[in-house]
């Protein structure tokens, strides 16, 4: 028996599961090496959308992005913000060691405006990130963006409430993120690629 | 001196007809009771020829006749559009109203090599225009204009070939006034050659004195000093249109060549320029103004129409169009482009930067789009503001209040009361009292907590005890 599966899997016509290939999707990492584990040391996938399912502001969600936006910030790469649902102030990001002058609000009216906006914010080769939180979204429209973001190199980061989770993606990253109970962040990776969903860790926020 | 002398037959007809992607049959009509003056080739064919009563051409084509009236001073304008692009090719240019532009052409032959090169220089320039005229050659400027009006165009620089052409002109074509024209016909005389044999005191004495002095500026025994035009300083064009026009994309076929001879002004100014602005002049007689900014100096033309594109997409035309004017004021010159600035900025990179922002502002108006910046001051409202995003400056070093205490990552507009009691106290009280100078004072003491939900925001109690959430730690 055991001389037999040796063989199988020395002839390497048996698929293993924990011997996964290591992904050749380009990422950033995410600043948290605990999450970057989780995610097959890879981290944000560029050229790809990524979802980030919450409920409400105020648990930890800017501080997940914050090392890729002072690293983006430092190259000298323009983020987007589009519709944030409230003010980003300046004086904590200037305190987090961000280029104020590399970051621009946008606030279109309409969803029509929104899908178009976030569209030439991703195919352009200027922008290093977009920070969306667009409301509704179709799933014809989030794979609109998802081409958007391919064809542009770009990463792009969905901030959607926790119900769109039922919903199918084809974002490349799901994240869903909960508030713990000692002021830490739990996300729970719900869908990612070349890897098995499910693992989660919990962020201490500073 | 040799003179060269461009007769526009029909100006405004061109002028009207290029406007249209298809043009029908055009009249211009002017005077009481009004008569045709101008009529594009369709309306001839429909058997319309100037100086025919309006009624008549009417009668005529009873279904599509476009009629048109020109304003007063609409030759005159028209006319110095065309002076603008002629000054490229020659220095001195003189319009002369309502239909021709006389330049001095003697001291562009070096340039040009020969007269048939400077002659089909401008025939190509005519014709790219879409325009109609009759050149000819002059050693008067009176001489010149003469012989383009009277269709058979002399191209030569021999002053005697030139006199004898001079020569051979009937009277009729001389532009003299009807009176002296009758009374030179009842002596006899026939051309200007004839005239010119006259003894000038007997033609003073018997005539007028003008008559002889402009005998005198055509043969060139009289000085004949001309005012030579100054090209402004801004850029102006303007189309007017045969039909309304209803949709905003209709104005993009006539806006092509106005951008394209923008392109081309900005490039013989060797400048760049960010800020357009199109008047539309509606049914109505009203003016609607868009102003077009690019965030970044360009030149060229496609650039432009895909922001006009973008312009006129979230802006609906508020009534149907009859004329477009295009003006450039503001004109920036042009650097040499540099392959990295002092931040490792390539040329392209910004070039993608500005094209990108500026579609964004077309399209969702310059408001939309904000960039932060710090203000130094306590007051946690006061110290940020929003900023127009103008272009890639790099952004010096910025005023902050160093505070041990941190800030939320999230803003509220505005003081949201707050509902629930806190679970947890994390740091505070951090008192806040400033403002006493403008009228916003406020006296506040901040704390960070975390709510039920596991939310942690930033909230303060004021002066009369009421609590209220002005952040979340995002």
């Amino acid at each position: 028996m055991s001389e037999l599966l040796n063989n199988l899997i020395h002839d390497a016509r048996i698929w293993q599961g924990h011997q996964q290939a290591r992904t050749k999707h380009p990422a950033e990492s995410t600043g948290y090496p605990e999450l970057d584990q989780h995610l097959g040391n890879t981290g944000w996938p560029v050229g790809a959308l990524s979802e980030c399912l919450l409920d409400g502001a105020g648990i930890g969600e800017l501080q997940l992005i914050l090392p890729l936006m002072q690293r983006l910030s430092a190259a000298r790469r323009t983020v987007f913000w589009v519709n944030p649902p409230y003010i980003p102030y300046a004086p904590a990001l200037s305190q987090a060691g961000i280029e104020l002058s590399q970051l621009v609000i946008v606030r279109p009216h309409g969803r029509n405006d929104v899908l178009w906006t976030l569209e030439n914010c991703l195919r352009s080769s200027v922008t290093g990130l977009v920070l969306a939180w667009p409301g509704q979204l179709a799933n014809r429209d989030t794979r609109r963006l998802q081409l958007a973001a391919e064809a542009g190199q770009t990463t792009c980061l969905i901030f959607r409430p926790r119900q769109a989770a039922l919903q199918s993606s084809p974002a490349a990253l799901r994240l869903e993120l909960t508030a713990g109970q000692k002021q830490d962040l739990q996300v729970r990776v719900l869908k990612r690629r070349g890897g098995w969903p499910g693992q989660a860790c919990s962020l201490t926020r500073e | 001196m040799l003179w060269l002398y461009l007769h526009f037959p029909h100006l405004l007809l061109d002028h009207v007809r290029r406007a249209s992607q298809t043009p029908g049959a055009t009249v211009i009509v002017s005077g009481s009771p009004a008569q045709v003056r101008q009529a594009c080739p369709i309306a001839q064919q429909l058997g319309i020829h100037p100086d025919m009563r309006l009624k008549t051409a009417l009668s005529l084509a009873p279904e599509e006749l476009a009629v048109i009236q020109p304003e007063p001073n609409q030759e005159q304008v028209i006319l110095e559009q065309q002076a603008s692009w002629l000054y490229r090719y020659a220095a001195q240019v003189v319009p002369h109203s309502p239909d021709g532009l006389l330049l001095e052409a003697g001291s562009l032959l070096r340039l040009y090599g020969s007269l048939d090169s400077l002659w089909h220089t401008l025939e190509q320039a005519v014709h790219t225009r879409r325009l109609t005229a009759r050149f000819a050659t002059g050693a008067t400027p009176k001489a010149a204009r003469l012989l383009a009006q009277t269709s058979q165009g002399v191209r030569s620089q021999d002053t005697t070939l030139l006199t004898q052409a001079i020569g051979q002109l009937p009277l009729a074509a001389a532009e003299l006034d009807v009176k002296t024209l009758e009374r030179l016909t009842r002596l006899g005389l026939t051309t200007l050659n004839e005239v010119f044999r006259l003894p000038p005191k007997e033609l003073a004495r018997r005539l007028a004195p003008d008559t002889l002095a402009y005998v005198q500026r055509i043969q060139g025994t009289r000085p004949d000093p001309q005012h030579f035009w100054q090209p402004s300083h801004r850029f102006h064009q303007q189309v007017d249109f045969v039909r309304e026009v209803e949709h905003a994309q209709g104005l993009l076929f006539p806006l092509q060549p106005m951008l394209n001879e923008l392109e081309e002004d900005l490039q013989w100014r060797q400048a760049d320029t960010d800020r357009l602005t199109l008047s539309l002049t509606h049914r109505d007689g009203t003016t609607q103004r868009l102003s077009i900014s690019r965030s970044g100096p360009d030149h060229r033309a496609s650039t432009f129409l895909e922001l006009t594109r973008l312009r006129l997409e979230s802006c609906p035309l508020a009534s149907p169009v009859t004329a477009m004017a295009l003006t450039v004021t503001r004109f920036i010159p042009r650097r040499t482009p540099s392959a990295a600035d002092l931040f490792g900025e390539t040329a392209d990179s910004r070039e993608a930067w500005q094209a990108l922002i500026s579609r964004l502002q077309a399209r969702l108006g310059e408001p939309a789009l904000q960039r932060l910046t710090l203000n130094a001051d306590h007051r946690p409202e006061c110290a940020w503001s929003a900023a127009q995003v103008h272009r890639s400056e790099t952004g010096g070093a910025l005023p902050a209040l160093a505070g041990q205490f941190t800030r939320p990552l999230w803003l509220l507009a505005a003081p949201h009361p707050l509902q629930q009691t806190p679970e947890q106290w994390l740091s505070g009280p951090e008192r806040i009292c400033s403002g006493w100078w403008d009228d916003n004072q406020v006296q506040r003491d901040y704390y960070a907590v975390q709510l039920p939900g596991g939310q942690v925001a930033w909230i303060f109690r004021d002066a009369r005890g009421d609590w209220f959430i002005h952040g979340w730690f995002g």
